[in-house]
């Protein structure tokens, strides 16, 4: 076994450790709450509950099971949550450009696009339903408003963070704009970029389920507010509260691959 | 000074530009918006000049909220970075599992906190202050310990073996060099933090027992359709925001003087 | 290292005092009296509770009756905020809490699944035979689509009055039908809710047999537009004014729903795609309207209905309002205010003939 594959196994041992001992706090929790409270699986049922829930067989509405709905359900979020998530990285990554290359144009908007992501989502909503008319492209639209944010500024700072000595050596080389752009500051900035989008992924997801709430029908969002009026088993409510944990931590993995992926020379450093 | 001139005067610019196509409905025409659900900004203003007494007390039940949680998760999260930095082989597992919280959306984490919190005290407002404060805390722990820790450890290459060279103990080390280097990514974490408090502390509101404060405020007159209400209390929610993050900006300046 | 070793202590110190504070006041809390005699007087009951400040209301356009009821007693008009469970009920922070007779009142009552079961250990307050009762759930849509669709609107109302007719006459029936189209809710709930909903449509805040669907009764529509006026708090100057000077004739238009039951049923529709936004989940608290799709009664009068579920804070009036929808169930108290803030909005006729709101408490046994 080499040093790094030790250390490696340790790295994991070391998680392992860790969420044993947040399952020991939940618990230790989860049994005082059960003495202490009528209907503790309201409350903090035991982890054990909420996998046999998983692994029932029982219906609990519309013909489907507790994992059924949160899987179905979970389908078309993630699919929203995906669209939203391009479509943002998309306009973050043509305001970062356009920050970059008009000065005037990243003064005067870099407050705005700050002040929009104080404006709660349920101000936001119904505008952009009057303007689209529907709910679902709403939901698209709204998760996009809320990740292109972190691409933009991450990617701003990529753009800026490149050396001026490297900038007026392609300068004296009398490279275009374009070749400036292609070869030196988009290939600096990939990082930045690729820290931004670590950010958006989960965001995209987090966003994605609130924006569900707004109205009825399908997703995970829905599904999670219509179980907390307990119109189905509060077994649903816990199964998404995990599901969406381990979600947005899969799309956070998702986006380090992908940067690995795309920056092979970074390898040999040993990204973090 | 040429420069700083138009970090000013660009933004106000366009936010005049964007008031007036606003209030002369060039920019619902463009949208394809329409005046109800984006009420002009002279009504606006108008609800919020009638109704500052009211505006103001829910504001101020917000920034308690929002402060509170941000002041305890932020220390929080210093002290887990220390931990994690004295013990790296265990805090830096323990470091990613933290930040595993920050993928579980508020709207789930805020009726929990508010069932966990109902015997701390047989006042609602008290026990739903303490609710909505955890909720805060738990967002902005993570992104103080995350950055604080790499503060801790990315130090300038040999500076920790050359105090350790002249006989320099942990302590020594730790408040001669450490903390100082953690300083400008303490304020990373702040830029996050600042604004993600206030949308939680808002989000918190939705579900709290006690009925109070700008978020709260928003949803009611949403639901009831009263969006130029609606949008005076989102005006305030920006205004604690800008205020907030503009106080981060100068006490910011003041630390980092002369560090650049 | 001392130095951190004593600072270290005084946080665990510290975090120790926090929690002893945290456990005696879990001693502290146990409520002395939560429980009330079930010889008591409702003046008596609702005093206790609204001293300790133990009332509970959803609030969000939800709470004008029980503040209405508040009034009566002359006490503050306050109340704590009930999540959209019985938890708060459950656990004795909410001593008098809000319920409707065909969903949280089941739920607190029997013990199937999402059920309380406290059977009749529990005891209620009716804001009928209180006085303060306000109507429910409507049908409502956009004074411009009526006007430019009267066939349309006319048809909507005599498949839908066709459906709750029938759910009324089945309601074992229609349970089933909701249970089967919507996406949640348990059948044993689901029979439970129709059943009590074939009490609110068929009977009046008078406790009066009505025989006729949909009608919208002068008096009962009166006294919500009083109610209403005298409990809405719009902070809006323009939209309070608006709401002062309203009358019935501002909100609601009878003739629709006269010509719609009066005729044969048969329609010459201006729009046949049409859709209706539910005030919340889909249940049997709108059976009428799932029957009606059921049994063919839409497809008869040459319309093609999608029903859409509410229960997000997107109301009913906004969707109608933005054209998402063309109809909209709502209650009428939510209307009012709509209707005050601008949204032109109509109401074409009143399905919940009286209130369904009550104040559930625990009773000695």
């Amino acid at each position: 076994m080499t040093k790094l594959q030790k250390k490696k196994l340790t790295d994991k041992l070391v998680i392992l450790v860790w969420i044993i001992g947040l399952i020991v706090i939940w618990e230790i929790g989860a049994s005082i709450v059960e003495t202490t409270k009528r209907s503790p699986q309201n409350v903090l049922p035991h982890l054990s509950q909420i996998v046999e829930s998983v692994f029932s067989s029982k219906p609990v509405s519309n013909k489907q099971t507790a994992w059924q709905i949160v899987t179905s359900n979970a389908t078309i979020t993630l699919l929203r949550a995906g669209t939203g998530f391009l479509i943002g990285t998309l306009i973050g990554f043509i305001l970062a450009l356009a920050m970059n290359f008009f000065k005037l144009v990243e003064k005067a908007v870099f407050p705005y696009l700050m002040m929009i992501q104080m404006i709660p989502i349920l101000g936001m909503a119904p505008i952009v339903l009057a303007i689209t008319q529907d709910i679902d492209k709403s939901r698209i639209v709204i998760s996009a408003i809320l990740t292109f944010y972190p691409v933009a500024t991450n990617m701003l700072d990529g753009l800026k963070s490149v050396e001026k000595e490297k900038y007026d050596l392609m300068h004296s080389l009398a490279a275009s704009n374009w070749h400036i752009y292609t070869k030196l500051l988009l290939p600096t900035s990939i990082p930045y970029i690729f820290s931004g989008l670590k950010i958006a992924a989960p965001m995209a997801i987090t966003a994605s389920i609130l924006v569900d709430t707004l109205q009825g029908g399908a997703g995970l969002g829905t599904m999670l507010s219509q179980s907390l009026k307990h119109a189905m088993s509060i077994y649903v409510f816990w199964q998404i509260v995990f599901f969406s944990a381990f979600i947005g931590i899969l799309s956070y993995k998702l986006m380090s691959f992908a940067e690995k992926m795309f920056s092979p020379h970074e390898k040999a450093k040993g990204s973090r | 000074m040429k420069n700083s001139k138009s970090t000013i005067i660009a933004p106000v610019t366009l936010g005049l530009i964007g008031v007036f196509m606003w209030q002369s409905q060039m920019l619902h025409r463009i949208l394809g918006a329409d005046t109800f659900t984006m009420p002009l900004p002279a009504r606006i203003f108008g609800i919020i000049t009638e109704n500052i007494a009211k505006i103001l007390f829910n504001m101020q039940a917000t920034v308690m909220v929002a402060i509170g949680g941000l002041i305890l998760g932020s220390v929080l999260g210093y002290l887990l970075a220390i931990l994690a930095s004295n013990f790296p082989k265990w805090g830096v597992g323990g470091l990613s599992v933290i930040s595993s919280f920050n993928a579980i959306p508020i709207i789930a984490i805020a009726p929990i906190l508010n069932n966990l919190t109902k015997d701390f005290s047989s006042d609602p407002n008290t026990r739903s202050m303490l609710a909505k404060i955890l909720v805060v805390m738990i967002t902005c722990t993570v992104s103080m310990s995350v950055n604080a820790y790499r503060g801790f450890i990315e130090l300038k290459p040999f500076s920790e073996d050359l105090m350790r060279s002249l006989a320099a103990n942990r302590m020594t080390v730790f408040f001669k060099l450490k903390v100082p280097n953690s300083v400008p990514y303490i304020f990373t974490a702040l830029r996050v933090s600042v604004p993600a408090s206030i949308i939680s502390a808002m989000v918190s509101e939705y579900f709290a027992e006690y009925i109070i404060g700008v978020g709260r405020q928003i949803r009611e007159n949403i639901v009831l359709a009263q969006y130029a209400t609606a949008w005076a209390y989102i005006t305030a929610a920006i205004t604690i925001g800008i205020i907030m993050y503009v106080i981060l900006i100068i006490i910011e300046g003041i630390c980092m003087k002369g560090r650049r | 290292m001392r130095k951190i070793s004593k600072k270290f202590v005084a946080l665990f110190v510290f975090i120790a005092a926090v929690f002893s504070v945290y456990a005696n006041g879990n001693k502290e809390v146990a409520p002395a009296k939560s429980y009330y005699a079930s010889n008591a007087t409702v003046e008596s009951i609702v005093k206790d509770a609204a001293t300790k400040g133990q009332v509970g209301n959803w609030g969000l356009g939800n709470e004008y009756e029980i503040q209405a009821l508040l009034t009566k007693y002359n006490l503050p008009t306050t109340y704590l905020s009930q999540a959209f469970d019985m938890d708060g009920f459950d656990d004795d922070s909410i001593l008098l809490a809000s319920a409707m007779t065909y969903n949280e009142l089941g739920l607190v009552k029997n013990d199937y699944d999402g059920g309380y079961g406290y059977g009749n250990k529990v005891s209620f307050i009716d804001m009928n035979s209180e006085g303060v009762a306000m109507l429910e759930d409507n049908l409502f849509t956009k004074a411009d689509f009526a006007q430019a669709n009267p066939n349309t609107v006319k048809a909507f109302i005599y498949a839908s009055m066709k459906g709750w007719e029938y759910a009324c006459a089945n309601p074992e029936e229609a349970a089933e039908i909701v249970f089967n189209n919507g996406s949640s809710v348990s059948p044993q709930h689901q029979a439970y809710m129709a059943s009590e909903v074939k009490k609110l449509v068929e009977t009046d805040t008078a406790g009066n047999p009505v025989s006729i669907y949909g009608k919208m009764d002068e008096t009962a529509m009166a006294q919500t537009l009083a109610l209403a006026k005298k409990y809405i708090k719009l902070e809006d100057s323009v939209a309070a004014k608006a709401l002062e000077s309203m009358t019935l004739d501002d909100i609601r238009n009878t003739v629709f729903w006269d010509e719609a039951m009066a005729s044969a049923g048969k329609f010459d529709v201006e729009k046949s795609d049409v859709s209706i936004q539910l005030k919340w989940l889909p249940q049997a608290q709108f059976m009428g309207y799932y029957v009606a799709k059921d049994k063919g009664y839409y497809s008869e009068v040459g319309l093609n209905v999608t029903i859409v579920p509410g229960g997000g804070d997107i109301g009913e009036p906004t969707a109608v309002y933005t054209g998402q929808v063309d109809f909209g169930v709502t209650w009428v108290s939510n209307l009012i205010a709509a209707k005050a803030a601008g949204m032109d909005l109509l109401q074409i006729a009143q399905v919940y003939q009286k209130s369904g709101l009550v104040l559930v408490y625990k009773t000695e046994e």
